[in-house]
């Protein structure tokens, strides 16, 4: 017989033993470890993407806050770039009116030097004028400068028009104790006498009591001057000097022309002449 | 020479006997159960995979896959039974190149009991899934005339399954001895190595044909229930 009953119920629960046991230790464990590890790499995957969201927001924090920063520097140097342009601008200002003051003051400073220097100019060629004039007649004759003033101060007197010397009269009359004799230089006593004998021809009223006072004064440049009560006469090298120093003047104009449009371009050219 | 391994008694006790049948399943149970355990008792869920886990992953996966294939469904409550089947009969087979081993499949009787089982299993498994009216509603489809034939094809296929794997894993065997006797070198050999693809193909036929009885008589429940949604 091929078909064995016995066999059939026997490999029946064989085959039914053998459906438990290996759904007990196959398929169960198996599929367990298959399930298990599915659901780790769907977790591990879901932290992964978790993960890149995060760095993704991260990554646009990051930008953001890079933008800003960027943002603030150009505004910062914007800032500084302008404060730079106020700066120089400022210093530039400054620094201009620093030069017009320097201008002003050296203008100011050699508009004075230049009224000293023509000052000592005058002062000095006066003198030079005087000397040279003093040595020309000392040269010349042997009668002394004084001399000729002298001379020429009493024609002075004598030639004077009538109605300066009915002043003089007046004069001589009102304050007799006031007559003084400024002079240049010394005036002996001789010269003295000779001038009072002059004023009592002119005055015969003020007779012996003349009282004339004799005051030597160097400012007085090589002259005379009679000072009697109010009213004067006088003769020196002033109105001469007058003209040489229009002269002189002239002559420093020419030469310092353009002195006060160039700032600074020229020494002060008074310095060393005023010393001189 | 003898075709049936049942008739080979190793063991007998009163009525109690151990053929060679009987003897050599248990044998295969044994492989398979040790084998299981021995892998299964270290599985890492992640990591590194050991070899024979991987080799039972993917087994397992592939028997998966074929089920869902075939009955388009979830293959988790048929898996153990159609799973059994295939890797009972396919070890069963494969090990018939071992000398002196006789394949219980060669049995009519281990056969007939696997087919028998289907047999039970299709019912239980279209009982489980769509209620008892609902399966027995079935044998009348499509008229009340049909009962007759659903009811001699449902025994007509139990009974090709058993036959077919007994006809193939026995002529086989016969096959073998047979060769053995007129050329004795290398054919033997050759024909053994097709009786291996031989048997890989009996197991993956019977297993299939289960599943498709089985998902035969759980499917109609499933299109109802589909149709209900709609």
């Amino acid at each position: 017989m091929i078909i064995d009953w016995y066999t059939i119920i026997f490999q029946i629960i064989n085959f039914m033993i053998l459906v438990f046991l290996l759904r007990r230790f196959l398929y169960g464990p198996v599929i367990r470890a298959m399930d298990e590890r599915e659901q780790k790499i769907v977790q591990r995957e879901e932290v992964a993407q978790d993960k890149k969201e995060e760095a993704e927001q991260e990554q646009q924090h990051y930008r953001l806050k890079t933008e800003e920063l960027e943002e603030k520097e150009e505004e910062i140097i914007e800032n500084a770039r302008a404060e730079a342009v106020k700066e120089k601008r400022g210093l530039l200002d400054q620094a201009r009116q620093e030069v017009d003051e320097t201008r002003r003051r050296w203008q100011e400073s050699f508009e004075r030097e230049k009224e000293t220097f023509t000052a000592e100019l005058r002062r000095r060629i006066g003198h030079q004028a005087c000397t040279v004039a003093r040595r020309c007649l000392q040269d010349l004759a042997d009668a002394r400068l004084e001399e000729l003033i002298w001379a020429m101060f009493l024609k002075k007197l004598n030639r004077l028009p009538d109605q300066d010397r009915s002043e003089l009269k007046k004069a001589l009359e009102a304050g007799e104790d006031e007559i003084t004799l400024h002079s240049a230089f010394e005036t002996g006593p001789g010269r003295v006498e000779e001038f009072k004998e002059i004023l009592r021809d002119l005055v015969p009223a003020a007779g012996d009591n003349l009282n004339l006072d004799a005051v030597t004064d160097p400012g007085l440049i090589c002259g005379l001057e009679l000072d009697a009560g109010g009213y004067r006469v006088a003769w020196n090298i002033d109105s001469y000097l007058q003209d040489l120093e229009e002269q002189v003047l002239k002559e420093v104009e020419q030469n310092f022309p353009a002195v006060s449009g160039e700032a600074g371009g020229k020494e002060v050219p008074g310095d060393d002449q005023a010393g001189s | 020479m003898t075709i049936n391994p049942d008739e080979i008694v190793l063991f007998e006790w009163g009525w109690f006997k151990i053929n060679s049948t009987i003897a050599f399943t248990w044998l295969v149970i044994f492989l398979l159960t040790f084998g299981s355990w021995l892998v299964t008792r270290r599985l890492s869920s992640e990591g590194e995979l050991s070899r024979w886990q991987n080799l039972l992953e993917v087994l397992i996966t592939g028997i998966k896959t074929q089920i869902r294939e075939v009955s388009r469904q979830e293959p988790g409550p048929y898996l153990p039974f159609v799973g059994t089947l295939f890797i009972f009969i396919a070890l069963s087979n494969i090990l018939a190149i071992v000398p002196g081993y006789v394949p219980p499949t060669s049995s009519l009787s281990t056969t007939a009991a696997l087919a028998i089982c289907v047999f039970i299993a299709v019912p239980v498994f279209g009982i489980a899934s769509q209620g008892v009216l609902n399966y027995l509603k079935q044998y009348l489809q499509p008229t009340f005339f049909m009962l007759p034939f659903n009811l001699i094809g449902e025994l007509s296929r139990t009974l090709a399954l058993a036959v077919r794997l007994y006809g193939n894993m026995m002529s086989g065997t016969i096959i073998v001895a047979i060769l053995l006797t007129i050329t004795p070198l290398l054919f033997p050999v050759v024909m053994q190595a097709l009786g291996l693809l031989t048997g890989l193909i009996q197991a993956y036929i019977f297993a299939i044909l289960a599943m498709v009885y089985i998902a035969s008589a759980s499917r109609a429940h499933e299109e109802i229930a589909k149709k209900g949604e709609e």
